[in-house]
This record gives C-alpha cells, sequence and structure tokens, in this order.
C-alpha cells in the first residue's frame, strides 16, 4: 500500500485492507476449523438427517428396508412398552432434576463458606463424578442390598426396617434417583462458579442493612444464582430424559423388577440393536428429540421471569 | 491476497485433506487383507480364550500357509452382537464369529450370515454325528447358517445334605413334591431367608424351561405362529402363586443378596435347590469340590415326562467375510471332531456331538446324567424374531410373577406382539 492512496481515499483503502484481512483471517479460521467441521458434518448431521428417514422405514442396519411411511409412530401409540418407557424416564426426570438442582445448590453453598480445607472438601464431592458409570451401578447395587447393604445396616441401627430397594416396583426408581444423585459434583462445581462471580457489594451492602445470613441467601444470592440454576436445569432435563446406563447396567438390560426400570433410551437401543428394528428405533429417537426440544423451548420462555443476571 | 498468502493457503488445506484422509484411510483398514489371515472373533474369557488360541495354532500346524488371527470382542454373545452387526453392515465382518447359536434364525433372516449348506455337501463333514436340535438350531428355512459347536441342559440341582436334614429321601419328581420340599427346607426368620428351598425363576428357570416341563409349548412350526399353550399360562400361574406364597419382595431381596462364582447361593448353602446348567458343575468344581450335591430332572406335574432344553454356541461365516474358503476350512476343523474334543474337554462343557460327550463323560456321574437328556432336547423355536420373544417370555414372567397382570392375558399380548412382528 502506498501512503499517497491513503491521503486521496481514506475511507475506502481501509475498508478494503480490513476486508482483505477479513477475508483471509475468516478463510484461515474455517480451514482450521475444517477437520471439526467436516466430522460434524459426516458424523452428526448426516447420521442425524438420515435418522429422520430411518424413521418412516423398516430399516434394520443390515439391510435397508421399505418405506413405510407413519406406520412406526402408529405402531409406537400401540405399544405397550413404550408408554411404560415413557411414565418411568417422566417419573425419574420429575422428581430428579428439582431434587439435583436443591441439592446442588445446597452443597455448593455450604462449599463456598470460608473454612480451613475447603479444597480437600470439594475434592471429596466432586470425586465421584469420576467414577464410570458402570463402576457406580455395580457399587451401589452392593450399597443397597437389601440383606446386608450398608443402607440397610445403618437404617436397622436406628430401628429401621429397610425396603427391597432395587428389587421393590415402588422403591427401584427412587433407588436410581438416589444413586444419580451422587454424581452431582459437574454441577456444584458450576453452582460454585456462579457464587464467585456474586459480587462481594451486594453482601456488603446487605450487611450495612442488618440482613441476616438467610435473607442475604433468599434475596441476594439465589436470585444472582439463577443463571446458573437455569443452565443446570436445561442440561438436567436433557440428562434426565436419557437416562441408559445406571439401568441398563444394573438390571442386565431387562428393566426388572416389573418393567418399572425400563426407560426410553433403553427401549430404544433394545429395538435398534437386538430386534432389528433401527427403523422405529429412530421413530422413537426423534420423538424423544421433539419432546425434549419442547420442554427446553419452555423453560426458555420461562426463564423471562425468574432469570436475574447481573446488572440488570 | 498476495502470492505468497495464497500458497500458505493451499499448504494448509493440503494439510487438512491429508490428516482427513489418513482418518478415513485409517477406518478402512479394519482386519487383516492378506489372502491367507483368518480373523475369528469369539467373546470368551479365560479357558475358553486360551483354548481357542491353542485351536488357531494346532490350525496354523496343519496348514501352514493360513494365519489365524484370534481376536477378543468383549461384547459378543445373546443380545450383545453390536460390534458384528456394525462390521457386517459396514462391509468389514470376520472371516469367522463364535455366535449364540439361538440368534441364527434371526441373523440369517437378516442376510447377515453366509449360507454354508453348498460348502457341507462339498466336504467331508458329517452332521450325522451332530444333535439334531443343534443342527435344526443353526439351520434357518432349510439351509445351514452355522456349524454347531457346544451345548448345554438344564437340570434340578440338590444339596444332598440338606436333604438328609430336613429328612427327605429322594429328589422331587412331581412340583407338589417339589413344592413340599421346598418348604421343609426353607428357614425363614421375619423377613429375610437363613435359607430357601427352591426359588422357580432363579437360575435357569426361565419361561422356556418351566412351560415345556409342564408339557406345554411356544410355537406352531405348521402355522409359523408363536401359539402359546395352555400348560405355559399353567406354569406361570404356578410361579406367580408360589411368589405370592413367599412373597415376592422377600425373596427378590435374598437373590438380590445373593453372589456367584465362589458366593452363588448353591455353593454357599443358602438355597437347597435350584434349576441350572451343566457348567454350575465347574463352577463347584472350583469354588467348592466338596459340596455334597446331585442333579435330578426338573420336576413335571405328572412326575413323568421329564424333560429339559438346551442352547449353545456355533460358528458362523458373516456375509461378505473375505476369505471364505479359508475360514470354511478353519470352521471344520473347530467345529469339527478334533476342535470340540479339544474345546469341551478343556472348558469342561457339552459338546454338540454326541459321541464326544459319551467318551469325555462316561465315568463322570453328574454330567453324564445331562449328557442322557440331550438326545431329546428342546430347543428354543427357530424364528426370526427369536430375541424379541425371549426377551418378552422373560418380562411377561417378571410381570406375572410380581402379580402385574394375568397370566393368560400376558401371554396373549406376548404371542401378539412376536407374531405381528413375524407377519412384517
Amino acid at each position: 500500500m502506498k501512503s499517497e492512496k491513503v491521503i486521496t481515499k481514506p475511507v475506502d483503502s481501509r475498508v478494503s485492507i480490513k476486508k482483505t484481512k477479513w477475508r483471509t483471517s475468516h478463510v484461515y479460521g474455517w480451514l482450521f476449523a475444517s477437520p471439526w467441521v467436516i466430522g460434524m458434518l459426516l458424523f452428526f448431521a448426516f447420521p442425524l438427517l438420515s435418522s429422520i428417514y430411518f424413521s418412516f422405514t423398516s430399516y434394520s442396519i443390515i439391510n435397508p428396508g421399505e418405506f413405510v411411511g407413519l406406520q412406526n409412530y402408529r405402531d409406537l401409540m400401540n405399544d405397550s412398552l413404550f408408554w411404560t418407557a415413557i411414565y418411568n424416564t417422566v417419573y425419574f426426570t420429575v422428581f430428579f432434576v428439582p431434587l439435583s438442582i436443591f441439592c446442588g445448590v445446597s452443597l455448593a453453598l455450604f462449599l463456598n463458606m470460608k473454612v480451613k480445607g475447603m479444597a480437600i472438601y470439594r475434592t471429596i464431592f466432586f470425586l465421584p463424578t469420576l467414577v464410570p458409570h458402570v463402576a457406580m451401578a455395580v457399587l451401589w447395587v452392593w450399597l443397597l442390598n437389601p440383606q446386608f447393604g450398608l443402607v440397610n445396616g445403618m437404617l436397622a441401627a436406628v430401628g429401621m426396617d429397610g425396603p427391597a430397594w432395587l428389587g421393590s416396583e415402588t422403591w427401584s426408581k427412587p433407588s436410581l434417583i438416589l444413586m444419580s444423585l451422587w454424581g452431582i459434583g459437574q454441577a456444584v462445581v458450576i453452582y460454585l462458579a456462579g457464587l464467585h462471580d456474586i459480587s462481594q457489594d451486594y453482601y456488603d451492602a446487605a450487611e450495612v442493612d442488618g440482613a441476616n445470613s438467610v435473607q442475604k441467601i433468599g434475596h441476594i444470592t439465589l436470585p444472582l444464582l439463577t443463571p446458573v440454576i437455569f443452565f443446570n436445569l436445561v442440561m438436567g432435563v436433557i440428562g434426565a430424559f436419557q437416562q441408559f446406563t445406571l439401568p441398563y447396567t444394573m438390571t442386565k438390560g431387562q428393566g426388572t423388577p416389573g418393567n418399572s426400570l425400563v426407560f426410553y433410551v433403553m427401549h430404544i437401543y433394545d429395538n435398534g440393536f437386538k430386534f432389528f428394528k433401527m427403523g422405529y428405533a429412530s421413530a422413537m429417537a426423534w420423538i424423544l428429540f421433539v419432546v425434549i426440544m419442547a420442554l427446553t423451548t419452555l423453560i426458555f420462555v420461562t426463564s423471562k421471569r425468574w432469570v436475574h443476571y447481573q446488572g440488570n | 491476497m498476495s502470492l505468497l498468502n495464497r500458497v500458505q493457503m493451499i499448504c494448509s488445506l493440503m494439510a487438512v485433506l491429508v490428516l482427513v484422509g489418513t482418518v478415513m484411510a485409517g477406518c478402512a483398514t479394519g482386519q487383516g487383507d492378506s489372502a491367507n489371515t483368518i480373523t475369528l472373533w469369539h467373546g470368551m474369557t479365560d479357558t475358553g480364550k486360551e483354548t481357542f488360541e491353542q485351536l488357531a495354532a494346532q490350525f496354523e500346524e496343519k496348514h501352514p500357509d493360513f494365519k489365524v488371527n484370534v481376536v477378543y470382542i468383549a461384547q459378543q454373545g445373546e443380545g450383545r452382537n453390536e460390534k458384528l452387526l456394525a462390521a457386517i453392515a459396514g462391509g468389514n465382518p470376520p472371516d469367522v464369529a463364535f455366535f449364540d447359536r439361538f440368534e441364527v434364525g434371526s441373523w440369517a433372516n437378516q442376510g447377515s450370515l453366509t449360507d454354508l449348506t453348498a460348502m457341507v455337501e462339498e466336504s467331508d463333514l458329517d452332521l450325522e454325528g451332530y444333535y439334531p436340535f443343534a443342527v435344526e438350531e443353526a439351520s434357518y428355512k432349510g439351509k445351514l447358517y452355522a456349524l454347531p459347536m457346544g451345548t448345554d441342559a438344564r437340570m434340578l440341582f440338590y444339596n444332598k445334605d440338606h436333604f438328609r436334614e430336613a429328612g427327605i429321601d429322594s429328589p422331587p419328581k412331581t412340583i407338589a413334591e417339589l413344592e413340599a420340599a421346598a418348604e421343609k427346607l426353607t428357614i425363614k426368620k421375619g423377613k429375610r431367608f437363613e435359607r430357601i428351598g427352591f426359588i422357580p425363576w432363579l437360575g435357569q428357570g426361565w419361561t422356556y424351561t418351566w412351560g415345556w416341563s409342564f408339557g406345554g409349548d411356544f410355537y406352531d412350526k405348521d402355522k409359523e405362529k408363536v401359539t402359546i399353550e395352555s400348560e405355559v399360562v399353567q406354569s406361570l400361574e404356578w410361579m406367580r402363586d408360589y411368589a405370592k406364597k413367599y412373597n415376592i419382595e422377600d425373596v427378590t431381596a435374598f437373590t438380590d443378596s445373593t453372589g456367584s462364582a465362589a458366593s452363588d447361593p448353591f455353593l454357599t448353602g443358602q438355597i437347597s435347590m435350584i434349576v441350572d446348567v451343566n457348567a454350575k458343575i465347574s463352577v463347584i468344581n472350583k469354588y467348592k469340590p466338596d459340596l455334597n450335591y446331585d442333579v435330578a430332572p426338573i420336576p413335571t406335574p405328572t412326575g413323568n415326562d421329564f424333560t429339559t432344553w438346551s442352547g449353545g454356541w456355533s460358528l458362523i461365516m458373516p456375509k461378505g467375510a473375505k476369505n471364505q474358503e479359508a475360514a470354511w476350512e478353519f470352521m471344520k476343523f473347530v467345529a469339527g471332531e478334533e476342535g470340540q474334543k479339544n474345546y469341551s474337554k478343556n472348558t469342561y462343557n457339552l459338546s454338540a456331538i454326541d459321541s464326544i460327550n459319551q467318551e469325555l463323560y462316561e465315568e463322570d456321574p453328574i454330567m453324564k446324567q445331562f449328557v442322557d437328556l440331550l438326545p431329546s432336547s428342546n430347543h428354543r423355536p427357530v424364528i426370526s424374531e427369536g430375541t424379541l420373544l425371549w426377551n418378552e417370555l422373560n418380562k411377561a414372567r417378571d410381570l406375572a410373577v410380581r402379580g402385574k397382570g394375568d397370566p393368560r392375558q400376558l401371554m396373549q399380548k406376548v404371542s401378539n406382539k412376536v407374531n405381528k412382528e413375524l407377519e412384517q
């Protein structure tokens, strides 16, 4: 570039310089991202879109099958196990998500106190999330063992007769909720980050106004934690609807006792990989997608009423 | 854009393409492609795995120009064949796989197995020596898709010491005797079973086991339809009443508390009678060789017409196997007399060939009783929906035992559901 040009057409040239710069950096950016872009297209977008088509066919992984229109969706409506799976999944979500938020926030508040050795406590609460799900299932099967498990042992020590836990239809899902709460560490870390984000000024001001600690939590901490709660709520619902590993491992894929642990994704898996009904499984997967999408939208729409961002 | 930039860009583009290319290439060469390498997939651990490796070595000695690549796949067996399924669908399967015989029907129906009928006819392999049920289970619609290898059977194991203690002289023959013995043997304190005489649905007490023992059947070959007979419903009703009498939640608390292998309830003396497969014998020999026990046929309502059923494994050649001729040679060797004999001897398993069992277990008082039952053994129906039927029957048993639904209606639902799938 020559300086005279800059004087004669200052604006244009600056724009053109910017443009070229922007163009090249843009191209480079895409280039660097291209392996992932290609990967996403090949291994995510393509299978995702294919499965829409498959849901209208009798595809079986081995054979392309035939186009059957809405038959898969119609069959699903008459599949009693499909409804059982929906009931179990919704039950789990309705109880687990609020509980996990309640426990997560409470734990985070405790772990946010200025006590000696806090790092150790935080580590202790985070550790369970590092345990693989399958190992966790095995461990909990022992803990909840009706006759010599630790849980019933402790209940017996205080004179209570513990239930059969995973052997009882009434208690199997609550057992699972209890187990899942054990892996809450991930959410707690996010809550902790949210707590750190709340400016000390608010608390100082409240202190001057003579607020006690309960009032501080109610009026400052919780409202300003809502963005994080909102995030965890959305992720929690998405995760809860896809409950699979724990119940599948514990019941060897059977969903016993009495179908009380048959979850939606387990039903998808069985049909897709055991009964050669990938088309049917795809239809189920898309119904799940629509349901989760609708719920997420609902949470987003209502979030305007209860999520408070700092500085607004 | 300057020339330099352009060169740089082209270079980076090339780099990316090379990168993606290598990833793709990596995906495409799954198996050894040399024409003389035979790849075998199996899901056996322990002695089973060692035996396969031995058999491969023996085969290589006999055929020096072949190489066998024995690969352990953790997920292989009934309802756990995702990897094999994906490999066949991707056109990149192993040459031979050790496969649950019971699934041959549904896999052959999908066209995922190589038809072996012509190969058997051209070869010196004689299927006469194999148990008829095993060959039937390895065939689908008149064509052979697998070579049977190994089998099993179900019998009632009973603890002789417990029997003597309770003053019972001989193993129960009828269902009524079985219930009476179970009652005598059970020791319950509050909600806890110190010892339980018998649990029909434990071990190998599947819907098939009791349905056949009660004299019922599940499938009509002529109509090619699932028709669950009333005797099967009766067996479910019996299990339901049994569960009521002993309180299902207490029984589940007991069964959930039992272990396996060394802490198997039959070995620890927590249960006096159990229906199980012959594999139980090796567990007993390994962990509690001094256990004073014996086996008897599974009791029936009448006390005669005893029956059992058998499953077992097989060797298949997936559709799209690259070295069919070499694979066939290897299959013949492993599932033939010599291979099966070694396999059965090492793993203490029943062979699918009668003469081998006669030879190996002539002097073995317990195993002999299993061998004697085999010629008249039942096998699960060979249909395209075998796995679905198996799952549905077990779910129905679980629901019936928990008093969730009337057995007759539950069975009606099972046959409707499976028949609907069969028609498609």
